[in-house]
């Protein structure tokens, strides 16, 4: 039963530490918050379950939520309303142990309707080390995308959000927004598993100037018939008050992230930094 | 003592089990309104301490950059009993003083703030121990701004053991983001990307790095190779020279078999890298990694 308007307003009105808290004690949790149950949820008539067909593995602030309703729009995708976009399932086996039953819970969170394809984005994937060799084994198959976005404008957004769900501004919430800038560093272990032609490489700026062309590009990636949603340029979860980094640091972090930049444009050649505010152009 | 002060530390002592009732976000929360922080978060206060008279500032002769879970409480506390060293009560051993300069300017002003944090006698050296310095990607730039000749110390220990013990000791703040509060444990033990780093800005001859193993099998030589790196009597024997063994009071999962495979595969890449660097590793005390 959906609580009314004026109750669901009072709680988004809570700081977001109070409206976690409250969710936790009537038992609500995230995918990404201990405490989830990763039970698969129950197969709808006619559905099936298996390995995901397409995973997005980053990043986060890429506008990843946007890109992923695109592709659920598709007639050709499953993606059912009540399961989240980020499974975030093997975000939890830094040390736990992931054998055939785990590989099979797994699955069962990937209903899909006879004759489509189906999916997940977590965009902390790719900055989990452990993740890559779990996804091989759990889906080697699979076709995995990444919205990529300058990194020194993805710090900012990132750093911002964290904080606004509550996070605390310590060394390791920074330290954590730095390090899922490292992109080549980051997709190098995912190149360790999986074969260059299963990645589809995207760049945020790109999607937002040409989103039509860039879905397109999608669409055949993942083996789809052309199709065109009605709501096409709606970016999610990009805007809100981000946080002030002076210029010598923002010089710092471009310097920073500069040798990883070049390592990614020797990996993907395609990406084109004069989209990125903060290299304008190779820095080879 | 004002009543803040005494209740932010009662909430400081609480018992890891209090988070059962009291969640560690709640309680973090409740001690930032009470306006008291801890050194690595924003909010603290960088004002250096009053010098006192017959002390002189400057930068730090030398700098522990690593590593959490080492050890290095103990390996700071021996090194600081050698009278040629100034410490001062009151002036903890990780300033953390440059943790919080990511996305701050770091200027002329922020460099003799730090500088005011070395307060030490005439005639002997002084440093800091910040063991997250060497993971924080960000530092090894502005340390070499800031004390470009301070001798650099890093202690490491077996990357899954220091992993195990990191998840260990901060299991209470895993609620909200499993996956980053594990992936944050798992990156502090990428030594060779950290030292990589540092050594893009200062020499090798200026960083010693020490193994954890080592130190615990032969505390004196270590110690007196220690103090011969800071250019100290290496004759010097503190009264008590074994390991606080702190680690082993907690609780530490137990690793899965499977687990720790895919962790060796996770951080064989980078050891290898490591000991590129440092010729003097001994892997042998790492045995998951010792084949190469």
């Amino acid at each position: 039963m959906r609580p009314p308007s004026a109750a669901r307003a009072a709680f988004r009105r809570l700081s977001p530490r109070t409206r976690s808290a409250l969710l936790h004690r009537i038992g609500r949790f995230a995918p990404w918050e201990d405490g989830f149950d990763f039970t698969p949820p129950a197969l709808g008539a006619g559905e099936s379950a298996g390995a995901p067909d397409f995973v997005g593995i980053g990043v986060q602030k890429g506008g990843t939520s946007w890109w992923y309703e695109l592709i659920a729009d598709h007639p050709g995708v499953t993606s059912r309303t009540d399961i989240h976009k980020e499974r975030h399932y093997l975000s939890r086996f830094g040390i736990e142990p992931f054998g055939d039953t785990e590989v099979e819970t797994y699955h069962g969170w990937f209903p899909r309707r006879a004759g489509t394809i189906t999916g997940e984005w977590t965009p902390d994937y790719l900055g989990y080390p452990w993740v890559a060799g779990l996804l091989a084994r759990a889906a080697p198959g699979a076709k995995l995308l990444v919205i990529l976005r300058d990194p020194v404008e993805r710090f900012r957004s990132g750093l911002s959000f964290r904080l606004s769900l509550g996070a605390f501004a310590t060394e390791a919430t920074l330290a954590d927004a730095v390090r899922q800038g490292f992109y080549a560093k980051c997709l190098r272990r995912f190149l360790d598993y999986f074969p260059m032609e299963q990645f589809l490489v995207l760049q945020y700026e790109r999607c937002a100037v040409d989103p039509a062309h860039e879905l397109d590009a999608t669409y055949r990636f993942l083996g789809l018939p052309e199709h065109r949603p009605d709501h096409l340029s709606r970016p999610i979860n990009v805007s809100g008050e981000k946080v002030a980094i002076k210029q010598d640091a923002i010089q710092r972090l471009t310097d920073l992230y500069a040798p990883d930049v070049e390592d990614l444009l020797a990996l993907f050649p395609h990406i084109d930094t004069s989209l990125w505010p903060n290299f304008g152009t190779s820095p080879a | 003592m004002t009543w803040r002060t005494a209740l932010a530390d009662g909430l400081h002592g609480l018992s890891p089990r209090a988070h059962l009732v009291f969640p560690s976000e709640q309680r973090t929360d409740l001690r930032h309104r009470l306006g008291r922080y801890r050194r690595w978060e924003d909010g603290v206060d960088l004002s250096p301490p009053l010098r006192r008279a017959g002390e002189m500032i400057g930068p730090p002769d030398f700098v522990g950059i690593g590593v959490m879970m080492a050890g290095v409480r103990w390996w700071y506390h021996l090194v600081a009993d050698h009278p040629g060293i100034s410490t001062r009560g009151g002036i903890p051993m990780d300033r953390h003083f440059l943790s919080h300069f990511a996305t701050r300017s770091f200027g002329a002003e922020q460099v003799a703030q730090y500088h005011g944090w070395f307060p030490r006698r005439p005639g002997t050296i002084t440093g800091e121990w910040s063991p997250s310095y060497a993971a924080l990607p960000w530092v090894a730039e502005l340390l070499a701004r800031a004390a470009p000749d301070a001798r650099l110390l890093l202690l490491l220990r077996n990357p899954i053991e220091r992993f195990r013990l990191g998840l260990a000791q901060s299991s209470e703040n895993r609620g909200s983001q499993v996956g980053t509060h594990v992936a944050d444990a798992m990156e502090r033990g990428f030594y060779g990307a950290q030292l990589g780093r540092v050594l893009e800005f200062f020499p090798a001859g200026q960083v010693l790095v020490l193994q954890h193993e080592c130190c615990v099998a032969d505390p004196v030589a270590q110690l007196a190779l220690t103090y011969r790196f800071l250019g100290l009597d290496d004759s010097h024997r503190p009264p008590r020279i074994g390991p606080r063994n702190v680690e082993a009071e907690r609780s530490i999962p137990t690793a899965d078999p499977d687990a720790v495979r895919r962790l060796v595969g996770v951080y064989a890449g980078d050891v290898k890298e490591l000991a590129a660097m440092v010729p003097s590793l001994d892997l042998s005390w790492w045995p998951e990694f010792a084949d190469g």
